[in-house]
Order: structure tokens, then C-alpha cells, then sequence
């Protein structure tokens, strides 16, 4: 998995797990080993979406990118 | 030496001779109100900052 | 999309967009308006204190002083005499337009530190940052020394060290349950009945007491045999008491001088002045003789509050404040006409004011348990009389009409609903639940009086004074019913059962051997043998955490002692034993248990995927838990989305929950607290499920380790109750509310737009109706719309005023962490 920010690449679990708040959906939240930027994740496609600021968060229902989990569509 | 019993915030207890209250009012940033703490009238007010002769 | 707060616009504009915060700004009196702001918010923010907040080192100090003085006393006269410096001594204060004084730290804007109950919170005060009063080096000394004072002697301290090593290591590891077992952080009941249904002043009790102090006397000189050796202790324990009181009394009067100083000395306003006079006059009436109107009624209910917070940091508030606050409405309102209906609401709301400003340095598990708010402050609210007829009154009434005006996340109510509930009082409730305050939750009262006697004993006429002794748990406020401490040890994450269930006893969190070894689950072979497993954990964990409590409640009148507690409760009063003892104390305990459906939904999610349907095997299942599901994406949604959930009316899924309940009903007769009694276990979470999130591993219901655990209680996961809330009551219904446990806190989320006007209303009465018949014992609600939400997380300055229910307790949405906020949103708005 590719960092949106700054373009390190390692596998999706040395990505620090954060948190998903949505337990049916495969969006979670993952922190960069490299640049400490949170970033939201695809799980099944193992694809960095892109960074998640302050205040933001990358699941349906938040505010922030509401509706970006393509599995929690509403 | 001056004594708290000196001070304008000083209010002595008739009940009790000797023994008075410090009353001051403060304004901190959400309320003002007045706050009471006990003193004795022959304690020294040196080093008080909030000394106010009467 | 949300407007802007419309804050300008006609209380008519605001209500129609719902703005609630707004509306109660402008519609409140100027006086209770200056009030409300005037509150310094001591709740953590997320977890940190506001700016401005300071530590209290005055109390701390005064205390100290005085303890080690006396360090020859036994320990109730040495806390009594240490209780009485703080009181006699620390700087009192009478904030502009109060009517109602009091507050148990020094200044408006400090919180209050229980020096003496355990050195790891002390170090925790020390290490807080921007919390120590300027000059910030000096505070830091003077803490510095108070630690080094109290390092190994605090009433926690004591405990650990008599604790059975093991016992001791698991429950510190922070992993399966949380509090300690000591009453310097309880929360205690008041002996209501005592106090105010039997019209006691502090003057009347020091009579009572000196009256069994003559009896005792007598034995003492009288014939020589063992039954009179334990007097001599007794005997100082009264003393104890007396010098309290009277000490309470002192710092009563302390309030009506500074009144009376600042009427004639300072204040030009004539209303003023008088408002004050009426202060001192109230002061010097109460607590020393019983009230005779309801602002010294009022004022005597919060000495009382704040006498008990100086002896100990009481975590909750257990009151029934429209019961016994009522007959004083009555006469001033109705009969004497001596206070307008206005008057009395503006108090009522001021009363509610002074219980929000309340607030004591709390360590910061407890702070991201009880996010936004200093402890549980859930007044009770309703109910029925002693004789079983509707306790409803004016001020039942007052006390839902203020709490709009006054909009505080605690105290919040709960309400003791029956079918007798008059229309007026229900349409009152609905209005708070409607204006987005997440309170009153709605109790059933029949129910709950059934079951305080099925689980505790205690006599339909005693049940029936029930009070929340805390979020959720109902307890009497009668002489052998008033519970003194709440052993809030006994606080279990539950979702450890299943987990160790599944991982032979061994965390992977913390790294321990934690529960006994139940078999290796990936060689499970059926459903059986992994509930098997499952019971036993559970008895394990409710076991560990039950002895650790019993023996703190045991020990606490050797250890800690609770003179003024002690001296306001009838069976104290009479025995002139620590009210902490056991002796006389029916029992009334419970288990919180946390974190509990995620036990549930595992558990159905192995039986329908691994055993019933062979879809994977128990080895595939562990290896995947131990990844935290990294890399079994596809696995994980599977376990969410293809096993039957909680709170969709599947009995595939209610069966499981039925058997989980059921089988640690028949443990929770087994165990027993230090009275003989039984330990009930009552699901609910606070914020606990956020606390937990990071300590808590990855389960089959498809949670990873760092996922914020349900919202708690028997409330579905957030989202998965696809059903509706038809089928979400219909599941509940299923528990036996009575037999299955001591009470099952239910959350649910209701659209803000459905429910509006008269139509709202009686779809919400309706459910109500449904609500009893299926005969559930609580639930409550949120009904602030995603959208509001949504708005509050972006721009949280504008939404500041906004509360949300997040679980036993309100808070104000802005104060809460994002992960607490997200899962809030998450929970599925149900159209009724
Ligand atoms: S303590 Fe200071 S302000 Fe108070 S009475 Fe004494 S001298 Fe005056
Ligand atoms: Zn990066």
C-alpha cells in the first residue's frame, strides 16, 4: 500500500491500525509509519484513499467525506 | 507591623472575639462573586497583596 | 444541509428549526442565564481539562494539616477532625444572583482532589498538565509533598496490599474491569427517608445520637461481658459524627455571614439585598434545623451533596429530588403563594446549576470513560408513593421545564414511568427528549420494583423509594436499603469472556495468562464445548472482581471511614457503626457489565459460521483474531454481515443472548456481597466502550482491536440493527427484565423531524406503550439529527450548546472524543 502523501509503500499492517467506526464497512483508518499522516483505507483493495485531516473522517456517516466507504452507500 | 485587622476586607465575628473574615470581591473570566476566608484580626498583613488600609 | 445557529432570530424561528440551544438561551430568566454561563465546565474534554481549570490545593492542604495532627485518633474521629479544618477554614464564595451556595472546593474554578484515596491518582494530579494553580513551580512542590505525605497510606493503597497478589496484578492490569474498591471513590446513597421524609435537621440527629450514646453509657457501666466490649469503638464513633456535624453546621453559618457581610457592606441593589438577607437567613436555618420552604430545602439537599464530596469523591448522584423537594413546592406555590410559579422554576433551575458546577479530579481512565461530564449525576425523576400512587407533582414538572432552561449535561434525569403517568408530566418528558437534552432515559417503574425485590429483598414498600444509585441501578433510600458505597470495582468488560474463551484464558492485549485455561478453541469441535468455555470465563471474571470489591467494601471503615456519612444515616445513627459496614445494610449490588452484546454476536457468529455452516474452521477463525483481521477483509465482512446480529428479532441470535444472561443470572446467586446477598449483573457501558476500544482484541463479530466497542448495555451494534425498532424492542422483550438481571440500558436514536409536533408525540407515547408492554426497564434516547452532528464536528464552536446521550449520561457533544462522536453517528436513526 502506497502513503497518499508521502508515497511510502509497505504492506497494509505496517500501517498503524486506528480505528473504523463503522463495523460493516471496509473503510478504516490507518496512521503512516513514515509521515504520521492518517489515511483512509480500502481493506478489501489494500489502497490507501487519501489523508484524513482534523475533524475528518472516512467512513458514511461522519463529517468530513460522508458516503466515501463504497459498501456503506446510503 | 500592621494587622489584617487594619484592612478595609476585614470584617470581625461578634461571636467570636479575635477571629474575622476576609471578604473580597474577585471577577475572574466567567463570574464575579465575593469569597470569604477566615483570619484573625491581630494576623500581620505584610506580604498581603490585597491589603487595603480602612 | 443545517442553517447556521440562527441565534438572532424569534424564539418562534428558532423553535421551528429546532435550535434548541438558542431558544433556551433566549427564553430563560437573565438571572439563570448569567448563572449558566457563569459554570466553570469541570468535565474533561475528551479526556483534558478546559483551560482555567486548576487543581483545588487548599482543601488538599487543609486536610492534610489535620490528619497528620491527629495521627493518634482512630480513623473516623481523625477524618471527622480533618473534614472539620477543611470546612471551618477554606474559602467559601457567593457568586452574583445565587440563591443557592455551596461548593465543595475552594474557587468557582477548581476541581476538587481526593488526596487520601489512592497514590496512583495522586501521581496522575501531579503529571496532569495545565492544572496546577500559578505560581505553577510552587503548586508543583507543594503536590510534590502532599504525594510523598500520602505515598502507600491512601484507602486504595491499603486495600492493594491485602489483596490476593493475583487477584491484585489481574485487576490492575486494567484489562477486565475498572474503579476501586474503596468508598473514597464510591458514590454513596442518602438516607433520604431519614433526612427529609423524617424532617431531620443536623440538630435533631446530633439529639438522636446523643440519645443512643446514653444507652451505650449505660451498658458500659453496667454488668462486664463481651457484648459491651465493641461499645467503647462505637462510642467514638459517634463522637465522630457529632464533631462532624456540627462542623457542617459551623460551615453553613459561614455562608449566611458572608451574606449578611455583603448585604450591608457591599450591595446597593435593594432586591439584591434582600435576595442575600433571604441567603443568610436560609444558612442559619439549614442543615442545622429541617427546612421550611423550598429554597432551604434545596439548599439543605446540596450541603448535604457537598459535605459528602468533601469526606469522599462521590462518582454519582442519587437523588429523587421532585419526591422530597415537592411538599415545599407545593406549600410556597400553591398554598402560601409565597413564590410565583417563575420564581420557583428559576430556582429549580439554579439547583440544577449548582450540582453541574460540581467537579473533582478524576484519573484519566475514568475521565475517557466519562467523557464531558465529572461523574453520573442521574436524578430520579417520577415513580409512585410508598403506597404505590402516582408520585408525580408540580415540581416533577418544574424540574422538566428547567432542565430546557438550563440545558446541562449533568445532573440528567431518569424517569420512573408507570401506567399511571399523567398525560401533562409524559408530554413534559417527551418535550426534553424532543429539545435533543438525551434525557430523562424512561424507567419502568413496576418492573423495576419487582425486580430490586426479586434480586435484593428489599419490602414493596422500600423498593419503592427507589432512586438511580448511579446511571442505571435502582437502590431504596430507606435505613437498611440505602447502599453506602458503590463498589465501582465491580465494573466488568465483558467483552473479555468470549475473547479469553477464545484464546485459553491468555490475553493478547496485555500479555498475561488472565482467565484459567479453557481449552485451545481451534480443537473445539462444537458450540457447546465453546460455551462451556465461555461460562466458565465468565465465572472467573465476575469472581475476581466480586471478591476484590467484597473485601474493599469490608475493609473501608478500617481503612478509610465515613464520619459525615455515617452521621445522616439512620442505622449509623442508631448502631454507631461506619455506614460502610455491613452490618445492617440489606445489599444492593450489581455488576456493570460492560461491553456485553459483543459476547452475544460472537458467539452467534461461530455457531452459524464455523459450526452450523462450516463455512471456515475454528483454527482459520483464531488465526484471523490473532491478525487482528489484517489480511481476512473478506472473512471479517463475512462475520459481520452473514452471522444473525442482536436486535433484529432473530432467535438464532436472542436464543444466545437468553442462555448468556441465564447463565450468569444462576452465578450472580452464587456469588454473594459482604451483607449475604447477590450480585445481579446490569449491561451498560458509559463511555466505556471507547475506553476499552485499544484493550479489547480483535472478536468474531468482526471488531479489531482498536474498533470502538457497542454503545453498550443490550443495545445492537451501531448499524446492525437492520430492522427496525420494532424488531430491536421485540429482541429485548425476549429478556426476562426481572429474573436476568438487575436492569438493560437500551440506546436508541429517533429522527428529530418524525417526531415533530402533536403527531411526534403520540408516535413516541406509542412506543412507550409498546416499550412497557414487551416489558423492558429502560431506554433512552437521542434526537439530534446527523445532519446537527454532523455540523458540530466540523464547526464545534458554533455547536458548543449541543447534548447528546452517549450512554448512562448526557454530554455535550462538543466534549466528547471523535471516536465517541463517530459512534454516536453510527447508531442507526430509527423511524417509530
Ligand atoms: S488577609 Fe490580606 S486582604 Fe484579607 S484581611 Fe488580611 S490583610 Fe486584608
Ligand atoms: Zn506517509
Amino acid at each position: 500500500m502506497k502513503c497518499t502523501e508521502c508515497s511510502y509503500e509497505a504492506g497494509v499492517s505496517s500501517f498503524r491500525y486506528l480505528y473504523n467506526a463503522r463495523i460493516d464497512a471496509s473503510m478504516t483508518l490507518r496512521q503512516c509509519p513514515q509521515c504520521q499522516a492518517w489515511l483512509a483505507v480500502d481493506e478489501l483493495a489494500g489502497e490507501a484513499r487519501q489523508r484524513v485531516t482534523d475533524g475528518d473522517a472516512p467512513w458514511g456517516k461522519s463529517a468530513g467525506i460522508e458516503g466515501l466507504a463504497r459498501d456503506v452507500a446510503r | 507591623m500592621s494587622t489584617c485587622a487594619e484592612c478595609k476586607s476585614f470584617f470581625v465575628r461578634e461571636e467570636e472575639p479575635g477571629q474575622g473574615d476576609c471578604v473580597r470581591r474577585v471577577v475572574d473570566p466567567r463570574q464575579a462573586y465575593y469569597q470569604s476566608k477566615p483570619v484573625r484580626e491581630d494576623s500581620s498583613s505584610s506580604g498581603c497583596e490585597s491589603f487595603q488600609k480602612k | 444541509m443545517v442553517a447556521e445557529p440562527a441565534r438572532d432570530g424569534s424564539v418562534q424561528e428558532l423553535e421551528n428549526k429546532q435550535e434548541w440551544w438558542w431558544v433556551a438561551e433566549k427564553k430563560r430568566s437573565k438571572r439563570l442565564d448569567y448563572l449558566r454561563k457563569a459554570v466553570w465546565k469541570k468535565g474533561a474534554l475528551g479526556g483534558n481539562y478546559a483551560p482555567g481549570i486548576k487543581l483545588d490545593l487548599e482543601c488538599a492542604t487543609l486536610f492534610t494539616d489535620m490528619w497528620n495532627f491527629w495521627k493518634y485518633d482512630p480513623i473516623m474521629m481523625r477524618r471527622a477532625k480533618a473534614i472539620a479544618h477543611v470546612l471551618d477554614n477554606k474559602t467559601i464564595f457567593i457568586t452574583d444572583h445565587a440563591q443557592l451556595v455551596g461548593y465543595f472546593g475552594s474557587l468557582p474554578h477548581t476541581i476538587m482532589w481526593r488526596v487520601d484515596g489512592a497514590s496512583m491518582v495522586n501521581e496522575e494530579a501531579y503529571n496532569e498538565p495545565g492544572i496546577m494553580p500559578e505560581p505553577e513551580q510552587e503548586s508543583l512542590e507543594k503536590v510534590a509533598k502532599l504525594n510523598d505525605y500520602w505515598a502507600g497510606q491512601t484507602a486504595v493503597d491499603k486495600v492493594a496490599r491485602i489483596l490476593d497478589p493475583e487477584d491484585a496484578v489481574k485487576f490492575l492490569s486494567g484489562a477486565i474491569g475498572w474503579g476501586a474498591p474503596s468508598s473514597a471513590y464510591g458514590y454513596s446513597g442518602k438516607d433520604y427517608e431519614y433526612l427529609f421524609a423524617g424532617k431531620r435537621g443536623f440538630e435533631d440527629i446530633i439529639e438522636d445520637i446523643e440519645a443512643a450514646i446514653e444507652k451505650a453509657e449505660e451498658k458500659t457501666v453496667g454488668v462486664p461481658g463481651p457484648e459491651i466490649l465493641d461499645i467503647y469503638d462505637r462510642l467514638q464513633n459517634w463522637d465522630a459524627m457529632i464533631l462532624v456535624l456540627e462542623a457542617a453546621m459551623r460551615h453553613a453559618k459561614r455562608y449566611a455571614r458572608l451574606a449578611r457581610t455583603m448585604a450591608e457592606n457591599f450591595e446597593t441593589d435593594d432586591k439584591r439585598k434582600e435576595e442575600l438577607l433571604r441567603l443568610a437567613r436560609t444558612c442559619e436555618q439549614v442543615p442545622a434545623k429541617s427546612p421550611r420552604n423550598l429554597q432551604e430545602s434545596f439548599q439543605y439537599d446540596h450541603f448535604v451533596q457537598m459535605f459528602a464530596r468533601v469526606e469522599a469523591h462521590e462518582g454519582a448522584w442519587p437523588a429523587r429530588p421532585d419526591y422530597y423537594h415537592g411538599p415545599y413546592y407545593d406549600k410556597d406555590v400553591n398554598i402560601d403563594k409565597t413564590l410565583t410559579k417563575e420564581e420557583a422554576l428559576d430556582l429549580v433551575g439554579e439547583f440544577m446549576i449548582r450540582a453541574y458546577e460540581v467537579g473533582g479530579f478524576a484519573p484519566r481512565w475514568a475521565r475517557e470513560g466519562l467523557q464531558g461530564i465529572t461523574g453520573t449525576w442521574v436524578w430520579t425523576l417520577g415513580g409512585v408513593n410508598k403506597d404505590g400512587t402516582d408520585a408525580c407533582n408540580d415540581l416533577t414538572i418544574a424540574f422538566l421545564q428547567a432542565a430546557r432552561l438550563v440545558r446541562v449535561s449533568n445532573p440528567t434525569f431518569g424517569f420512573r414511568w408507570h401506567p399511571k403517568v399523567k398525560d401533562e408530566v409524559m408530554r413534559e418528558c417527551f418535550e426534553c427528549i424532543r429539545h435533543g437534552l438525551g434525557y430523562p432515559s424512561m424507567r419502568n417503574d413496576p418492573l423495576l420494583v419487582q425486580n430490586a425485590m426479586h434480586w435484593h429483598g428489599h419490602p414493596l414498600e422500600e423498593a419503592r423509594t427507589w432512586v438511580h444509585q448511579a446511571c442505571m441501578s435502582p437502590c431504596p433510600t430507606t435505613k437498611n436499603g440505602v447502599q453506602p458505597m458503590r463498589m465501582a470495582s465491580a465494573t466488568a468488560n465483558c467483552a473479555k469472556m468470549v475473547e479469553y474463551a477464545l484464546h485459553n484464558g491468555y490475553d493478547h492485549v496485555v500479555g498475561m495468562q488472565m482467565g484459567p485455561q479453557t481449552g485451545e478453541a481451534s480443537s473445539f469441535t462444537d458450540f457447546e464445548q465453546l460455551f462451556q468455555a465461555w461460562t466458565t470465563q465468565m465465572q472467573w471474571l465476575t469472581n475476581l472482581l466480586v471478591r476484590t470489591v467484597n473485601l474493599g467494601r469490608y475493609k473501608d471503615p478500617e481503612f478509610f471511614g465515613r464520619p459525615f456519612l455515617s452521621g445522616i444515616s439512620q442505622r449509623s445513627v442508631e448502631s454507631g457503626l461506619d455506614v460502610v459496614s455491613p452490618v445492617g445494610d440489606r445489599g444492593n449490588c450489581w455488576i456493570t457489565a460492560f461491553t456485553w452484546v459483543e459476547n452475544i454476536d460472537s458467539l452467534a457468529a461461530v455457531k452459524k459460521l464455523v459450526f452450523d455452516e462450516k463455512k471456515y474452521t475454528m483454527e482459520q477463525l483464531i488465526t484471523a483474531l490473532k491478525a487482528n483481521w489484517d489480511g481476512y477483509e473478506q472473512m471479517r465482512l463475512d462475520f459481520v454481515n452473514n452471522a444473525p446480529k442482536w436486535g433484529n428479532d432473530d432467535d438464532y441470535v436472542d436464543d444466545i443472548m437468553i442462555r448468556c444472561l441465564q447463565a450468569t443470572a444462576r452465578h450472580s446467586h452464587v456469588m454473594k456481597c459482604p451483607s449475604g446477598n447477590n450480585w445481579p449483573i446490569l449491561p451498560e457501558n458509559v463511555s466505556g466502550n471507547i475506553h476499552y476500544a485499544s484493550i479489547v482484541g480483535a472478536l468474531p463479530n468482526g471488531r479489531r482491536c482498536g474498533d470502538a466497542l457497542y454503545d453498550g448495555g443490550i443495545s445492537p451494534g451501531p448499524g446492525l440493527d437492520k430492522k427496525g425498532p420494532t424488531a430491536v424492542l421485540a429482541s429485548c422483550g425476549k429478556i426476562d427484565h426481572i429474573a436476568d438481571g438487575r436492569a438493560f440500558l437500551l440506546n436508541q436514536r429517533l429522527s428529530p423531524t418524525q417526531l415533530a409536533g402533536e403527531k411526534g408525540y403520540q408516535l413516541w407515547k406509542a412506543y412507550i406503550r409498546t416499550w412497557a408492554d414487551l416489558g423492558l426497564d429502560h431506554v433512552q434516547f437521542n434526537m439530534v439529527s446527523d445532519e446537527t452532528l454532523r455540523a458540530a464536528q466540523k464547526d464545534p464552536e458554533k455547536y458548543s450548546e449541543v447534548i447528546v446521550r452517549v450512554a448512562g449520561y448526557s454530554a455535550h457533544f462538543v466534549d466528547i472524543s471523535r471516536k465517541t462522536q463517530d459512534n454516536i453517528i453510527q447508531r442507526t436513526v430509527q423511524g417509530i
